[in-house]
């Protein structure tokens, strides 16, 4: 037999090679994510350090209860982002989501302060937060619109619809579920912080310890081979938009109850959402999003917040080095990937 | 299936095709790019539906397929593209849409077992536990999601070009897993552009053309010619045209040239007029000194001159200035923006030709674009439609249009020819011939051993970063070059010209 | 042949439909406020509807269609907006002269831009990142300088005349304001569509991959892109000062998701979807128009964003789900 090409005589020694390869740049990549955790931990340290009862449980159960909204609003976010891909422009993003929480919470408020019960208020909130979702699944996923530009028209509905709803004015709400949530306590953590901690454990149930979970992450990995592996993905992306419908409306329950009302200006949460989602991406061995890196971001930008309060540092700093970690972070990704990319 | 008919708009994919696939034994299907191939395994998958014809399974007429049907009656498909999960782990990716486990939730611990065991098993390959994806070499990759299709227990099993990036030792194992499933009763089809696999392996070859079936042999008795001449109603003899020109000067110098630890002292020269092969296994430094050459990988010594003149290449940008042109493998990523026309395509790397004052120029810039449509005969409908909507061949003659718009004087070529059928290959091989005689000196990276024969005037061999032997001539053959890529050196040695 | 002939004619008619969706939508919409509000037409209201609503969205928009062209998005444009903004009131509130007021404010910009430049093509940070935290670091700088967010009012005495003299002047007739929309019109137009460097913005915009093999220089081009958008940005913030006679911290994020909305509405002009400078106007002016009749038939500004947002989707579902159709 002549030979006409080489494709098939590769001998074993490339083999070896390509695994050498492989090695480092998994160390590369190891490296890169125990420095971002490094630069966590070190912040983490000096406010044990120097702020002084950082460490106090009060103070700790306290960052927990102020990370719950933003926690499960993250979530939402998370599941579009996995569902969708992780491609900014191209892939999945729910800007929609904090508005979308704004007006879950106006309807609930309204509700209440109407003489409805709980029951029925909470249950007209999901439904609102559900259809907001819907509605962008239906632009995305039926009529192909790009996300971005589709939860971008939607965040505009959502946010004039909870404008018109309250008259952009403060809708004090009270109720036992309310009550609970705000007093209530178990093994003396507080119900709000009880509330993160159950919303986490699910959250990483379904979607690190599920074959639909797993599912989900093929179908953002790469849709095709989904597709060939006989995943209907069209299904899986809307529920992740419905999903992060429903979780803006779980958000929108517990901001009423740690304000007692719901209060415009929601929306600006959308940023830290954002933040918190895609930091988390740092935390994975396979730098994708993960629950659990979203709430130690999560976890992290609260305690960055509060971190500075006790320090007595103004709070006009926390915007700006939340965003220079994540341009940190992200810089640093950047270039252990291209140092892959360039291997 | 028989009698499949299959029309895209004004094209007829498939007429009047027919496709027996039989219980415990190999078929192989060939036939050029557009013969039809893909299209009837795409019926066969549920992916296309079928205008006309029927499909008979285990003696029942199916009526719609679809890809979840198909998959229930135990066809599988392996495709060319490497349909994996790069974030996955090995055991996720084969077992992914039917995972191991209880109820909703996953059992991660028992599908990297199971998928570990089967790769011992059909292949005799060990991953370290947990391997996602895309740290796998392309080969892994391929096996993987061979692997992923023997787990689900396929009765049929479709392996479109299943071999193009496997080492021999893969493919060996490969063949040797297919045949034995073939013993088991499976029915295998097998689409391979290399004929001497479909020789090797099959047990009768089903060949394609023009959308119609035009006979099936038995491979032990059909010599290979016989075959390709089926595919083509054309003689094989015409695949290099011959030309003659007059090698002139040196136009590119290479001396001593060396990249860290992919390769060092590496000198030759490219002369005007001259057709220059360059080849070397994967990793062996071949890619790289291109890459070079481009600016692309910027080199820590040694010294590149075009016409004399020494350049310093740290980006394409200053290759681009100084004259040297590069056709790059991945046409779609590097060579011509889809999403482009086809004037701005070809004008993109001269536009400083076309322009006064930082404003192009429409009217020269049409008037040259225009020409080159016409000197390359691209078809194309107007010099304004999406390079989109070409097709593969006439894409990558836009990709060469934008070189000599340039009035490059060096053509660097990295795998011109690779995934183009054996039409549009004729064809390019034409083009670098009107390239070099016109002048220009053509340097092109190929793993095709017959194609470097047959159309070049020199082939250089990289071995291990190092220039391993030269050939010309008229006694030069596969062989040699082979021997010299995999380091026989006292062969490389003996015949060097 | 008749079924194929009439699925033909069929097909032209949706992919018309989606090419024009966005013209058709605008001229329903004109005749509809046009019948619904007697004042909607007049030239006073035209005339408001040009200066007030569209002069300043349109430049920044201008600004996002080089970036969107180029395959990347700006979420700082609202923190150009407000640096040139804060710099020129500041300026002036020293007694600087008008021209170096501007002059300082659109420096204030380029650095914002030139920021973005660094992060993107140096760091090799994804332009929406990069001008996320750009934005964060942005927010937190004009709380940090203005202790919270506390405005500067200028409205008499020799700043009020400076302003006056950039926002309340006319030249034959026309504000000075729209005057400047027109020249930033025409620039980004010969930029964009007829020059060697809107070119290589197209180019890096369909497969960056492409442009780096034809020998272009990405990271520089890429630069000029971002400081050229938050250029235009800065220009927005100074006239926005001068029309309100204040610096208002963190106010120029408002322009932002209507900017990039109104680009988006623009691309489904074109075939590829890319970005135009006439789609861009065309799309402010739709912004523009939808937020004035509403208005005019006495929608309050809470049930005008509803509106808006459900035009906007419908536009992107008429020209998306048609062409998507249509293949």
């Amino acid at each position: 037999m002549s030979a006409t090409t080489l494709h098939t005589e590769i001998g074993a020694s490339d083999e070896k090679q390509a695994a050498a390869k492989n090695a480092s740049r998994r160390l590369g990549t190891i490296v890169v994510r125990l420095g971002a955790i490094a630069a966590f931990a070190a912040i983490m340290l000096y406010f044990v350090v120097f702020a002084p009862g950082f460490t106090s449980t009060f103070n700790l159960i306290n960052v927990v209860e102020q990370s719950a909204i933003l926690g499960v609003l993250a979530y939402g976010m998370t599941m579009v982002i996995i569902g969708g891909g992780s491609d900014v422009t191209e892939g999945g993003i729910d800007l929609s989501i904090a508005a979308n929480m704004g007006l879950c919470a106006a309807v609930y408020a309204t509700l209440l302060s109407m003489g409805y019960g709980d029951f029925l208020a909470v249950l007209a909130a999901l439904a609102v937060g559900m259809a907001i979702g819907a509605l962008n699944a239906l632009a995305v996923v039926g009529l192909g619109i790009l996300p971005l530009l589709a939860t971008l028209a939607v965040l505009n509905v959502a946010a004039g619809m909870e404008l018109t709803l309250t008259q952009n004015t403060v809708v004090g709400a009270t109720s036992p579920l309310l009550a609970f949530l705000v007093s209530g306590s178990f093994l003396g953590i507080s119900a709000l912080a009880w509330a993160l901690v159950l919303v986490s454990a699910i959250m990483i149930a379904i979607v690190h310890y599920t074959s639909f979970g797993l599912r989900l992450f093929a179908v953002g990995g790469h849709p095709e081979a989904a597709r060939a592996a006989g995943i209907n993905v069209p299904f899986y992306i809307s529920f992740t938009y419905v999903l992060s419908g429903f979780c803006a409306a779980v958000a929108s329950i517990l901001t009423v109850s740690r304000l007692s009302a719901s209060t415009p200006g929601s929306g600006e949460l959308l940023l830290s959402v954002l933040a918190a989602a895609l930091l988390g991406t740092v935390f994975s061995r396979r730098f994708v999003p993960t629950i659990g890196g979203t709430l130690l971001s999560v976890l992290f930008i609260g305690l960055l917040a509060n971190g500075f309060q006790l320090l007595n540092v103004s709070s006009y700093w926390v915007n700006g080095v939340q965003g220079a970690l994540i341009l940190l972070v992200v810089a640093v990704t950047s270039f252990a990937r291209g140092s892959e990319a360039s291997r | 299936m028989t009698g499949i008919s299959k029309q895209f708009g004004v094209v007829r994919a498939l007429e009047d095709a027919n496709l027996e696939i039989t219980r415990g034994s190999i078929l192989g299907l060939v036939g050029q790019n557009g013969a039809g191939k893909s299209t009837i395994i795409k019926v066969l998958a549920g992916i296309v539906k079928p205008d006309s014809g029927t499909i008979v399974i285990n003696g029942q007429t199916v009526g719609t397929l679809t890809p979840a049907s198909v998959e229930k009656l135990g066809v599988h498909f392996i495709h060319q593209d490497r349909l994996l999960v790069p974030t996955a782990t090995v055991g996720e990716a084969v077992f992914l849409g039917h995972e191991l486990g209880a109820g909703p939730f996953v059992n991660r611990r028992a599908m990297e077992r199971r998928a570990a065991d089967l790769l011992k098993r059909f292949f005799d390959m060990e991953l370290p536990a947990g391997t996602l994806v895309k740290d796998l070499t392309t080969a892994q990759q391929k096996v993987v999601q061979i692997t992923r299709a023997l787990a689900q227990k396929a009765s049929v099993l479709v392996l479109d070009e299943p071999t193009a990036a496997l080492v021999k030792r893969e493919v060996d194992s490969l063949f040797a897993v297919l045949r034995r499933l073939r013993d088991d009763g499976i029915a295998v089809v097998f689409i391979s552009h290399y004929m001497q696999e479909i020789e090797q392996l099959c047990d009768r070859v089903t060949v394609m053309r023009n959308g119609t079936d035009v006979g099936t042999v038995d491979p032990r008795d059909t010599s290979i010619d016989k075959i390709i001449s089926m595919m083509i109603a054309r003689d094989v003899g015409e695949m290099f045209p011959k030309r003659s020109v007059s090698i002139g000067t040196p136009v590119l110098e290479v001396s001593k040239l060396r990249l860290g630890g992919s390769f060092k002292d590496i000198s030759f020269d490219v002369r005007s007029g001259e057709i220059v092969g360059l080849t070397g296994l994967l990793g062996s430094g071949a890619k790289e000194i291109v890459q070079c050459l481009f600016g692309l990988e910027k080199a820590d010594g040694g010294s590149i001159m075009v016409e004399g003149r020494q350049l310093s290449l740290s980006s394409p940008v200053h290759a681009v200035r100084d004259g040297i042109a590069m056709l790059p493998e991945d046409r779609r990523a590097h060579g011509v923006a889809l999403g482009l026309t086809v004037r701005e395509n070809i004008s993109l790397a001269s536009l400083d030709r076309y322009s006064r004052g930082g404003f192009v120029s429409r009217d020269t810039e049409n008037q040259a674009v225009d020409g080159l449509i016409k000197e390359l005969s691209i078809k194309t409908p107007t010099r304004d439609a999406l390079v989109r909507e070409l097709s593969g061949g006439n894409q990558q003659k836009v990709a060469i249009a934008k070189w000599l718009s340039c009035q490059s004087r060096v053509y660097v070529l990295d795998e011109p020819t690779v995934a183009v059928d054996v039409g549009a290959k004729v064809e390019i091989y034409n083009l670098l011939n009107r390239l070099a005689g016109e002048g220009a000196a053509v340097l092109m990276l190929s793993s095709d051993l017959l194609e470097l024969v047959g159309i070049c005037d020199r082939v250089l061999v990289v071995y291990r970063g190092e220039l391993a032997g030269t050939f010309s001539g008229p006694d030069m053959n596969s062989d040699m070059l082979l021997a010299a890529s995999s380091g026989a050196r006292s062969i490389a040695a003996g015949v060097a010209a | 042949m008749s079924v194929s002939t009439s699925d033909n004619a069929r097909q032209t008619l949706r992919a018309f439909l989606a090419k024009y969706s966005i013209l058709l939508a605008f001229g329903a919409i004109v005749v509809f406020f046009a019948t619904a509000s007697p004042t909607f037409l007049t030239p006073t209201n035209l005339f408001n509807v040009l200066v007030n609503n569209v002069v300043m969205l349109a430049i920044v928009a201008l600004g996002l269609t080089i970036v969107i062209s180029s395959g990347g998005i700006d979420l700082s444009v609202g923190v150009s907006i407000d640096m040139a903004s804060m710099i020129f009131v500041m300026l002036l509130a020293a007694g600087y002269s008008g021209f170096v007021g501007v002059g300082g404010g659109l420096a204030a910009a380029l650095v914002v831009g030139a920021l973005n430049a660094i992060l993107i093509t140096r760091l090799k940070i994804s332009p929406f990142l990069a001008t996320l935290g750009v934005l964060f670091i942005g927010q937190s700088t004009q709380q940090l300088a203005t202790s919270g967010g506390q405005p500067i009012y200028l409205t008499s005495g020799y700043a009020g005349d400076q302003f006056n003299a950039i926002a309340r002047t006319a030249l034959l007739g026309i504000p000075t304001p729209v005057i400047v929309l027109i020249l930033c019109a025409i620039a980004v137009y010969l930029l964009l569509h007829r020059s060697v460097f809107g070119r290589y913005v197209q180019a890096m915009g369909a497969q960056p991959g492409v442009a780096w093999h034809s020998g272009i220089r990405v990271p520089r081009e890429l630069s000029l892109v971002y400081v050229g958008c938050a250029l235009l940005a800065g220009i927005t913030g100074i006239l926005l000062s001068a029309t309100v006679k204040s610096y208002v911290p963190l106010s120029g994020n408002a322009f932002l998701l209507d900017a990039i909305g109104a680009t988006f509405i623009g691309t489904t002009l074109s075939r590829e979807r890319k970005p135009t400078v006439a789609g861009t106007l065309l799309g402010v002016l739709l912004l523009a128009v939808v937020k004035n009749g509403l208005l005019l038939i006495g929608w309050n500004f809470y049930w005008q964003q509803v509106g808006i947002g459900l035009l906007v989707f419908l536009v992107l579902a008429a020209s998306f789900g048609l062409r998507r159709a249509s293949h």
